[in-house]
């Protein structure tokens, strides 16, 4: 079974990817990306796992225990955190959008046109 | 464009990157067999050279402390865009009524939420300063404990209601946390070029292995994360909840202001 991480992964990103190309609805897009990207968590910590190793921490185990990579644990912490507000920020854009045209459908977008040149 | 066709362009897509995904996919070392080189190295060194305990602490601030002074800015753009969004078409002003589906019943609040709201806040935001603090010891740091410290006060407006979570939560010092965290960020990597060091160099004493004063500029390079994470996301349930208000004015249509 230790394929088994990477093959979570793939199968994550290919089913966020899939909603993505399908969406016909800007929240269930979001939601989408978001699923992408735990993709990458899942990938990220898998590459840095090694079998009988403890977390990065030497606290209560003396430095020169063996740990799992620190470098994954901070790319995937600093991910989350971006990804939260990158989400707050979609959702924003997808607020005015409904605003604007009353849809979230993103078939029935148009361009926005100037005030007055219709 | 169809979804029919969009499905089929991207089949054709990943059509085209079959091969090299292949090629990386078969190059993935084994799960669980070894870990990078570089990460075991700063398991091995960053103790004794830093006197922290937390190694992922000490690539977010020290090592790699210029990726995360990115990524600051990353969360300072993303933050300042929703903000700018959200106030552009509704304005300053704010109005206690909660928008209103006609026919639905307001509910009163319970006695029981208000109650397990008073315990569990304040606990929540000691655990919360807890994680920020204990950043070079144990597991935690600015990010985590930021967002912790932003949830708790979600909780204030679960407990009190939103005229209560306003009074508390002020906009412009959720703007003052935000951009001063940063900047207390970009300070310390500043500060050290005055000593003649290089940029984020860690020059204050290391401090104690193990003790909660350890990592020296890492320690407010910490704070500086929990400031802005803290207000940046207390920002965000603010902007977003007063989105949920009734518009002061007569409703706007169009875009003059957005």
């Amino acid at each position: 079974m230790t394929w088994l991480p990477y093959a979570v992964a793939a199968w994550l990103f290919a089913a966020g990817l899939y909603g993505l190309a399908s969406s016909r609805n800007l929240i269930h897009l979001v939601g989408c990306l978001s699923v992408c990207q735990s993709a990458t968590y899942v990938l990220l910590l898998g590459l840095g796992y090694r079998w009988g190793s403890i977390a990065p921490i030497f606290y209560d185990h003396p430095p020169g225990t063996p740990a799992v990579d620190p470098v994954m644990q901070a790319l995937v912490l600093t991910d989350i955190v971006v990804g939260a507000t990158l989400t707050a920020l979609l959702l924003v854009l997808t607020v005015q959008i409904f605003k604007r045209s009353g849809t979230l459908d993103p078939e029935h977008l148009r361009p926005i046109r100037r005030r007055g040149a219709k | 464009m169809s979804p029919r066709l969009r499905l089929t362009l991207l089949g054709a897509a990943l059509a085209g990157l079959l091969p090299g995904a292949v090629a990386v996919i078969g190059r993935l070392p084994e799960f669980g067999a070894t870990i990078a080189a570089y990460g075991e190295r700063i398991n091995a060194i960053v103790p004794a050279e830093r006197h922290v305990a937390n190694m992922v602490s000490a690539i977010n601030f020290d090592l790699r402390g210029l990726d995360t002074l990115g990524e600051e800015f990353m969360l300072l753009a993303a933050i300042t865009g929703t903000v700018v969004l959200l106030r552009g078409r509704r304005g300053e002003e704010t109005t206690d009524r909660a928008m209103r589906l006609p026919g639905r019943a307001i509910l009163p609040r319970s006695e029981a939420v208000v109650l397990t709201c008073r315990l569990v806040g304040p606990l929540l935001m000691l655990f919360g300063l807890y994680i920020v603090v204990h950043a070079t010891v144990t597991p935690g740091g600015g990010f985590q404990g930021g967002v912790i410290l932003a949830s708790g006060t979600l909780l204030a407006y679960l407990g009190e209601g939103y005229a209560g979570w306003r009074d508390v939560v002020r906009s412009h010092w959720l703007d003052a946390m935000e951009g001063g965290g940063a900047f207390l960020f970009v300070l310390c990597g500043l500060a050290p070029m005055l000593t003649g060091a290089a940029f984020m160099q860690n020059v204050l004493p290391l401090g104690t292995f193990r003790d909660l004063y350890s990592g020296g500029l890492m320690l407010i390079e910490n704070a500086g994360v929990a400031l802005a994470v803290c207000g940046g996301f207390t920002q965000l349930f603010l902007e977003f909840l007063e989105e949920t208000r009734e518009s002061a004015g007569p409703e706007e249509s169009g875009e003059d202001s957005a």
